[in-house]
């Protein structure tokens, strides 16, 4: 192949190409080079890249030609670690914007005269379809773990919060918490008063627990039919009693009309509590178990309650919050 | 069958982690915030030893950088990570709040960058101590299962006349300490030739 055809072909690629010679001078800067660059092979044959684009200097873009010229060694230079490397630009007014093209980036080294080739492609389409998709599957990724009547987060997203925050409080050695909230006669609820009004029930008093957090980043899921967890980092035994005794208050001073109830004539929940500091080898079941062992005991000692589950009491391992401190609720 | 003697495996881990040190350096400017690497053993194997190893080990997926390059002796150069220490160190070079999960696919190929930075830095630091030349060719990244290490166990690839050089690498960022293999992939003829410079090298510095 004759080389004015060889450098023909070159100008027809969608990529750009530049060769530069030993000293890294330019010596073949193909149309794409010109078309991005906006600088015609006239104006660029014979000088460094670094007096093209002074900013270029001690760059890793001019480092790794060095490599290439001095030590024979390629490289390879991608979007994502040099972002916006090139002052190379798809069209003449993204120059005023200064929207320069993503590029990926290849310095080869040529053994055979000591030059470099370099390769430029134009990723910034490719990123940004990706960061597209990956916008839209975070925000699938977050439908699937919220509970698509209340709101709060579902059993997925209670499976999987649990897990980050033993493995965590176990890693460092920190206290964690966990309220089970049960609502209180929620069936003859339901019987007294239909599903539609059930599921309206549900809603109202998720959001008022969810009103009653320490911070917007804590995660409350609904566990199961009228059930809702709540995982407490950094929580320790008069921690989560405040905040679980704190959520029963703000649930029965909804004052949502119960006419089914047992306990009295409105809305309420029994809260059982467990804490405690994981050790190695205890799975994240244990917390789980003890708050909803202390539900179930404090369902039984009459409801609208909260319950702490503590296994170091010989005789009663459970005890009523209001027996544990008598902290001042945080308002 | 060669092996290393003391002063050789000495020599050779002295040369890489001169190599790392620079490549640690490179990374550290990248990521503004200091980049550790250090290689704590040098190891000579059979591939198909190397292959049972990595078969053996509890990661499966492994990411892989691979160079070919050539001189006085030739070798296939190659990172391996676990592909969730690669994807790890990819979510911490590019300083974003993703998790290694969620890396798109041109954020992944920022591996093939660091290693390509990791294996020219260990090679140029060869080059330059036992004052020889290399070329290095592009590098190539891609994530694999530990069943295809085709250039490990295919009996095609001629692998019973080759040996590699193995090498831990620890690589420390942001309070996280993550372990890869640097491999290296040469003909005993190829490998002969490197001792012999090693040789050369210690009796340099009237080590012998």
């Amino acid at each position: 192949m004759d080389s004015v055809l060889s450098l023909e072909l070159v100008d027809h690629l969608q990529c750009g190409v530049a060769l530069l010679d030993h000293q890294g001078r330019i010596q073949l800067w193909n149309h794409w080079m010109e078309r991005y660059s906006r600088r015609s092979r006239h104006d660029v044959i014979g000088q460094r890249f670094d007096e093209v684009f002074a900013e270029l200097a001690q760059t890793r873009f001019t480092e790794a030609i060095e490599q290439a010229l001095r030590s024979g060694l390629s490289s390879v230079l991608t979007p994502g670690l040099n972002a916006r490397l090139l002052p190379l630009y798809q069209h003449p007014e993204h120059v005023q914007l200064t929207q320069r093209i993503q590029a990926l980036i290849y310095i080869a080294a040529i053994p055979r005269n000591h030059t470099c080739l370099i390769q430029v492609q134009d990723m910034t389409a490719t990123m940004r379809r990706e960061r597209r998709l990956r916008a839209q599957s975070t925000q699938l990724i977050a439908t699937t773990y919220l509970d698509a009547l209340t709101g709060v987060g579902n059993r997925r997203r209670f499976d999987r919060d649990l897990n980050l925050f033993f493995a965590s409080a176990l890693e460092t050695h920190s206290s964690i918490a966990m309220l089970m909230i049960d609502i209180d006669d929620f069936k003859a609820y339901n019987d007294h008063l239909g599903h539609v009004q059930g599921d309206a029930c549900l809603i109202q008093v998720a959001n008022a627990l969810r009103g009653g957090l320490r911070q917007q980043s804590e995660s409350l899921s609904r566990y199961g039919g009228e059930e809702f967890a709540l995982p407490l980092t950094k929580a320790d035994r008069d921690v989560a009693c405040v905040i679980a005794e704190r959520l029963r208050q703000i649930v029965e001073d909804l004052k949502l009309p119960h006419p089914a109830s047992r306990v009295g004539h409105s809305v309420t929940v029994t809260i059982g509590v467990s804490a405690m500091v994981p050790e190695p080898g205890q799975p994240s079941s244990v917390l789980t178990g003890r708050a909803d062992l202390a539900l179930y005991r404090a369902k039984d000692a009459g409801r609208n309650r909260c319950l702490f589950h503590d296994p170091n009491l010989a005789s009663d391992c459970f005890q009523r919050v209001e027996q544990i401190t008598d902290l001042p609720l945080e308002s | 069958m060669i092996e290393l003697t003391a002063l050789q495996a000495d020599a050779l881990k002295e040369l890489f982690n001169i190599g790392v040190g620079r490549a640690a350096r490179s990374l550290s400017l990248m990521v503004r915030d200091e980049v550790k690497l250090s290689t704590p053993e040098v190891t000579l194997a059979r591939p198909d030893e190397v292959a049972t190893a990595l078969l053996g080990s509890e990661f499966r997926q492994l990411s892989m950088v691979m160079m070919d390059f050539s001189g006085p002796f030739n070798a296939l150069a190659i990172l391996l990570f676990p592909e969730r220490n690669a994807l790890s160190i990819v979510s911490h070079m590019l300083e974003a709040q993703i998790s290694p999960e969620e890396l798109a696919e041109f954020e992944q190929e920022a591996m093939c960058e660091v290693g390509n930075i990791i294996l020219n830095a260990c090679i140029s630091a060869l080059a330059d101590e036992l004052k020889v030349e290399f070329h290095g060719e592009l590098p190539v990244h891609y994530f694999s299962d530990t069943d295809a290490l085709p250039f490990l166990v295919d009996p095609c690839n001629q692998t019973s006349d080759q040996m590699v050089l193995l090498l831990q690498i620890h690589l420390t960022m942001r309070q996280e300490q993550i372990q890869g293999h640097l491999i290296f992939l040469l003909s005993v003829s190829s490998l002969n030739a490197l001792l012999e410079h090693v040789d050369a090298y210690l009796v340099h510095f009237g080590i012998s």
